[in-house]
């Protein structure tokens, strides 16, 4: 009895040195047998200091492409680890944008940092202030690199005081999904979807006489969804042009633009025609799947996902509007690549080289079909792979028709601040408080006075 | 005294209802993770064809058998380092006589208090100036210090009566073999117990994992669940549900092997 604890003891002290320190050695042995990930680790180490002029150089990549989305990605990357033997890139998933960012702020100006990472858009003010960033309008000039032969809606959006921060990448704009075959069973044209709010409302009350287990309209509380609807009435989200000309000091919107939105929901509450999914964003393409709902907003990158896993006809639309009110277009969402300062020289040129493989037509088609995200060099729409897909799911070119048809302003720029995650979380809960049946000018009111303080608080913080 | 056949039916009866409540997630997320992407967005509960598609796409898409390794790895080192940190310092507060050592225990049961949450910054800065981001050390280290283990040790150390420890003394035994050979296979279902709720709660760890690791050589499984996700995207939830159920095995296994005794240590835990 004796004995055998006290050699049971002793092989847990054993064990938990081994463990130990045999991390490294572990790390890399396992790298071995596992091809391409324990590349990526023991290069890292080794290169990121000092790049032998004989070894490939290693450009750390982080992103936050999930699921599918990473495949496509890693597709794209390992093509172009082959395609040349003096870059080596190595993309590595964070976890989502808000983790990869925050990740990335306690990281930065340590070894560990990568040579570039993939932020969503809205983090675009806090990146340009973190003073851990190197523009790429350094490289642009340098290189003479044309971005004009970029969508013009899309480097709209990160073009900030005429600079380039970042290198946009995966970029989608909302569109209006729809169950063509709901519209035709109720009576109306599945080939003319309703444009304006007035008739998205017409359209859900025939919808439900017809079917009364079916709603007609689904807007996910989700502060983005908000933006583009304001956006598209040629609304500012904040105050000196959407803080393009200048720091945001208040709301860009007038009570008339923002309460519209507000109003259009309650009519819909009122007519019992509108689906109620809160915040969550899965829930409601379940429904529209399920066919509890027949028109709902969402990303143009779900377009691919939600034409094949549906039963039925889908359709999709632009982005309604106000009746009195001309469309104006959508702002670019998704996000960019940030080369980050605090790395060699060396590292970044390859990282350069690697964001300009990404803008490469056939590239983009590959990345556009493949993911739904739109494609930044326009030539790639040109690409057969594109029009072969466009044959097939010609639902995927109306999403490029509402970006190209957007008229470019600063509402269609988007606003750029700091803040713009808070500002989001404000408006969800003002459009849950209606959703719940609450009174919508107050609702309103609540925001907007939240909001502006939040532009405050953002301002103070930085000491302006 | 025995309880009635009638009584025992109705007994019965509601513990397999609620059992079934209980347990119903995991059987959707088992049912689910057989269900084409069509079925599962349209709400469907039984699968209307079956397929082991997705568990085949989970292996392709992340390196799930690395992750599970890593997870096994991490878990055990945890779960050891717990054992014998708490029991030495548990032995140190029922057994060795210093002066504050009352006090002492409750600044320890204290930290209890302070979420892990709290100190993550403190405790990632110095692992990331210790350079052991993205190696075991820095994954497990942080963990092996528990107040709760030592806490659940010394009680079920003082239920050891203080004669032993007198007749050891006479006999002449030292304090560390007194440990060894009298202490702990005394108190094995408490050290089982704790060996167990130590091994699941790293295994199920997310936040640290998360940001001590860049790259995917020493990530874990639960990373690995959140990397079959997307954003912005319509998120594949047969194969999300296939990787979860893949993840949740190891801990069922377990959790059916060490049940027993994890109840009746939990129990012992909360008695005294």
């Amino acid at each position: 009895m004796k004995k055998w604890l006290i050699g049971l003891l002793f092989m847990l002290f054993a064990m938990v040195t081994v463990a130990c320190s045999s991390d490294d050695a572990d790390a890399n042995e396992d790298g071995n047998n596992n091809e391409e990930e324990t590349d990526s680790t023991s290069d890292e180490a080794n290169t990121n200091d000092e790049a032998a002029s004989d070894e490939k150089q290693v450009v750390t990549f982080w992103h936050a492409m999930g699921g599918a989305l990473e495949e496509a990605l890693e597709e794209i990357v390992d093509n172009f680890n082959h395609s040349q033997d003096e870059i080596q890139v190595n993309a590595e998933y964070q976890g989502t944008y808000d983790e990869a960012l925050t990740k990335f702020h306690t990281i930065a100006g340590t070894d560990e940092a990568p040579t570039m990472i993939q932020v969503f858009e809205i983090g675009t003010m806090s990146m340009v202030n973190s003073g851990q960033i190197e523009p790429i309008q350094n490289y642009v000039d340098n290189d003479g690199y044309n971005m004009s032969d970029l969508e013009e809606n899309i480097i709209n959006y990160y073009k900030i005081d005429d600079q380039f921060y970042s290198m946009p990448f995966n970029s989608s704009t909302p569109v209006m999904y729809y169950n063509k075959d709901a519209f035709e069973a109720a009576g109306l044209d599945p080939e003319n979807p309703p444009a304006t709010y007035e008739e998205v409302e017409a359209a859900s009350k025939q919808i439900k006489e017809n079917n009364p287990d079916m709603n007609g309209f689904a807007l996910q509380a989700y502060g983005w969804l908000f933006e583009q609807l304001l956006a598209n009435q040629g609304a500012l989200l904040m105050n000196n042009d959407n803080g393009r000309s200048d720091t945001p000091t208040e709301i860009g919107f007038s009570d008339e633009q923002g309460k519209s939105i507000f109003q259009w929901v309650e009519n819909m509450i009122n007519d019992d025609t509108f689906a109620n999914y809160g915040t969550n964003g899965d829930d409601m393409v379940a429904g529209f799947l399920a066919e509890d709902v027949a028109m709902f907003l969402q990303s143009s990158a779900s377009a691919r996902g939600v034409v094949d896993q549906a039963d039925f006809e889908v359709g999709v639309a632009f982005l309604p509007h106000p009746e009195n009110v001309e469309r104006e277009g959508v702002v670019i969402g998704g996000a960019s690549l940030w080369m980050v300062d605090d790395n060699d020289q060396a590292e970044k040129d390859a990282a350069w080289e690697f964001m300009k493989y990404l803008q490469t037509p056939e590239i983009q088609a590959e990345w556009h079909v493949g993911t739904g995200y739109f494609a930044i060099n326009p030539d790639a729409y040109d690409e057969p792979i594109v029009q072969e897909t466009y044959e097939d799911l010609p639902q995927f070119k109306v999403t490029v028709d509402q970006l190209q048809s957007t008229e470019s302003s600063y509402a269609t720029q988007g606003a750029i601040m700091d803040m713009i995650p808070e500002g989001r979380r404000i408006m969800e809960t003002a459009l849950e408080t209606v959703y719940n049946g609450g009174n919508v000018d107050d609702a309103y009111q609540t925001a907007v006075e939240q909001f502006n303080q939040a532009i405050e608080n953002a301002n103070t913080a930085r000491g302006e | 005294m025995t309880i009635p056949t009638h009584q025992k039916v109705i007994f019965y009866l509601l513990l397999i209802v609620s059992a079934f409540v209980i347990f119903a997630p995991a059987l959707i997320a088992f049912s689910m993770s057989f269900m084409l992407g069509q079925d599962v967005m349209s709400g469907k509960i039984l699968p209307p064809s079956f397929t082991l598609d997705n568990y085949v796409t989970v292996f392709e898409r992340v390196p799930l058998l690395r992750f599970l390794l890593n997870s096994f790895i991490i878990s055990i080192v945890i779960m050891i380092g717990q054992l014998v940190l708490s029991s030495l310092a548990a032995y140190a507060f029922v057994f060795l006589k210093f002066k504050g050592r009352d006090v002492l225990f409750f600044i320890f049961i204290a930290t209890m208090m302070v979420p892990f949450e709290a100190s993550i910054i403190p405790n990632f800065q110095t692992i990331r100036d210790l350079g052991w981001i993205n190696s075991y050390i820095g994954l497990t280290l942080p963990f092996f210090a528990l107040a709760f283990g030592t806490f659940l040790l010394r009680q079920a150390f003082k239920q050891i009566p203080k004669e032993l420890k007198e007749a050891s003394e006479v006999a002449g035994m030292g304090d560390f073999k007194f440990f060894l050979t009298v202490v702990l296979p005394m108190a094995r279902t408490s050290l089982v117990t704790l060996g167990v709720y130590g091994f699941l709660t790293s295994w199920n760890m997310y936040l640290w994992p998360l940001l001590a690791t860049t790259t995917e050589t020493t990530r874990t499984v639960q990373i690995g669940l959140r990397q079959l996700q997307t954003q912005e995207q319509l998120n594949e939830w047969g194969v999300i549900m296939a990787g979860a159920i893949i993840v949740v095995l190891p801990t069922l296994i377990l959790l059916f092997l060490g049940q027993k005794k994890l109840q009746k240590g939990l129990a012992e835990g909360a008695l005294k």
